[in-house]
């Protein structure tokens, strides 16, 4: 049965990918390198996304010059202060990617004890939709009073918006894995840790990828928020909002904006990446243009 | 000796009541002996199976694999377990998919004089060398099915369970997969316990099949098969094979009409 779902599906998906001879040969020029990328194919649908986007903007903002700025203003502002943007961005970063990293680790972690043991699951997941519920927004001056004005604060709460949609996630992956395989491994009395090890474990791995490409750019969301309410020491790309904000200056905002918008892109592209090279195995594993 | 299922039972609760799946089943696979399992949907073959795997634990009865219960044979790797789907592990080559019985419950394998073989060996008579560094999915049904099959060989268990292997297969690959069995089953002589639906399976392949009918699932008829071994392709075609198809179908038959009586 679900073997059949199965084949049906990648069935589908060949069908909708107007040829597969086709398909295997773009694939192959990947392998080749850099070719890939010189494809208009790869680089001009996004550009013209974009490009619409840029011309929608252009258009608005020349009739409403005191609300947002143009185009070439955000532009400029970007070309005139790189240092200030680049370091900013640093910092965001920074604060994203080990947040992140700490949120999801956790999640995993605490997936794997709750999928071994029943009553960890039982204790743990009503705390745990606590954690999802409660306004992070509220809690984070409470968290610079207890930790004070460095990181610290900033990983937790990107931590935090992280940790739940990567522990369902995980729960939902470790639990999906071939029922009738885990009737092999049982009839060869593996233990428990060899099962969640060579079984569920990797059966996981499409759920863990769908995950992270909503944590990873939700926690570049969850930095900036951080910095909004644990400003600290007012650096971090959301500092540098909110104190443009204040100040009106509106062109700074927009920028800002625009790098975490290319942030966000970036490190999405990265999980892409990953997810291509550790999950060629599986139907989820993103596909070449 | 061999497998011995006396007098097992067993009931599901679900929902809409209880099932009784199982109900005094006794049958005996000889050592070397390949016993099959037919039956109308439901009568239980699958549960039985699964009891027998050590999967599922039986309400009464005993089951004795060569003098062990299911537990203590299944600790000691003596059960071989073929499902229905292939259940390959898709992110592993069909090499290291065949590895898997060697990578687990590694303690029954210090056990003594066990001839333990090399996948690749098994492989490659199960005409699968080609595609040892092959992904499962690059491959047709029946070869993933014979992956299955050559994982349950190649630590040389003491029995083989089979539930219908070849049920997802088209007829003419089913009928050269029987045969591949077949062979492979003639230069080995494993003791196995196999469940199908289809009745030239039954009949082609064993020593006797057991006919079982439904609601609750019990043990209708046993029906001995004394063709000569080896049997190649040709003796389907034989009239002592139609005879014994015939019988088998008319067994099928009573049981069927049990349930809907
Ligand atoms: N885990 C379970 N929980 C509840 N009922 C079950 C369970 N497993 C089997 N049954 C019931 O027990 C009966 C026997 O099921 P089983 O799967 O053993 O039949 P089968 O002979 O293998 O059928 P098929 O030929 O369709 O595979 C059925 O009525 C089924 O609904
Ligand atoms: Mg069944």
């Amino acid at each position: 049965m679900h073997e059949e779902t199965a084949t049906e599906t990648s069935a589908l998906v060949d069908a909708t990918d107007q040829s597969s001879e086709e398909h295997r040969l773009v694939e192959e020029d990947v392998s080749r390198g850099l070719h890939y990328w010189i494809h208009p194919r790869v680089w001009l649908p996004p550009l013209v996304a974009f490009g619409l986007l840029a011309l929608g903007w252009q258009l608005y903002a020349v009739h409403n010059r005191f609300i947002i700025p143009t185009v070439p203003q955000i532009l400029t502002q970007l070309v005139d202060h790189p240092g200030l943007f680049w370091r900013n961005l640093l910092v965001t970063l920074q604060e994203a990617v080990v947040g992140a990293s700490i949120g999801m680790l956790a999640a995993f972690v605490l997936a794997m004890g709750m999928c071994q043991v029943r009553l960890v699951e039982r204790a743990l997941m009503p705390l745990a939709v606590m954690i999802n519920v409660t306004p992070i927004i509220a809690i984070a001056p409470v968290l610079v009073l207890a930790f004070g004005f460095g990181m610290t604060p900033k990983y937790i709460v990107t931590a935090v918006i992280v940790f739940f949609p990567f522990l369902i996630n995980s729960l939902t992956g470790l639990r999906s894995s071939d029922p009738q395989a885990h009737d092999v491994f049982t009839t060869l009395h593996a233990s428990k840790w060899e099962i969640l090890l060579r079984l569920r474990l990797p059966s996981s791995l499409p759920f863990l990828f769908a995950a992270a490409r909503i944590c990873v750019p939700l926690s570049v969301v969850g930095a900036v928020v951080a910095e909004y309410v644990a400003p600290g020491k007012a650096s971090g790309l959301g500092s540098l909002i909110e104190t443009a904000m204040s100040l009106s200056d509106l062109k700074t905002v927009y920028a800002s904006v625009l790098v975490l918008a290319l942030l966000g892109i970036g490190l999405s592209a990265v999980v892409v990446v990953l997810q291509r090279r550790l999950l060629g195995w599986h139907q989820t594993a993103p596909r070449r243009p | 000796m061999g497998l011995d299922v006396l007098g097992v039972s067993k009931t599901f609760d679900t929902r809409k009541g209880r099932v009784a799946a199982l109900r005094d089943v006794s049958l005996r696979v000889g050592r070397g002996r390949f016993v099959s399992l037919i039956g109308p949907t439901g009568c239980g073959k699958s549960t039985l199976l699964r009891i027998v795997a050590g999967l599922v634990e039986a309400d009464g009865g005993t089951v004795s694999i060569f003098g062990e219960p299911p537990e203590r044979a299944t600790a000691a790797k003596h059960v071989g377990f073929v499902p229905q789907s292939p259940a390959l592990l898709p992110w592993r080559t069909v090499l290291d998919n065949v590895r898997v019985p060697f990578q687990v419950n590694r303690k029954a394998d210090s056990v003594l004089g066990r001839r333990f073989r090399d996948p690749v060996e098994v492989l490659e008579s199960f005409g699968l060398g080609d595609v040892l560094h092959s992904r499962p999915d690059q491959l047709s049904g029946g070869m993933q099915q014979k992956v299955a099959i050559a994982r349950a060989f190649v630590f040389d268990p003491s029995i083989l369970l089979m539930d219908e292997p070849f049920s997802a297969l088209d007829e003419l690959t089913r009928e050269r997969q029987r045969h591949e069995l077949l062979d492979i089953w003639q230069s080995d002589q494993k003791t196995v316990l196999f469940v199908t639906h289809s009745v030239p399976e039954a009949v082609a392949l064993s020593d006797a099949v057991v006919v079982m009918s439904a609601q609750p699932g019990r043990v209708r008829a046993v029906i001995p098969v004394n063709l000569p071994r080896p049997r190649g392709e040709l003796v389907e075609a034989t009239d002592v094979f139609h005879d014994l198809e015939r019988r088998v179908r008319s067994e099928l038959r009573v049981a069927w009409n049990d349930n809907h009586a």
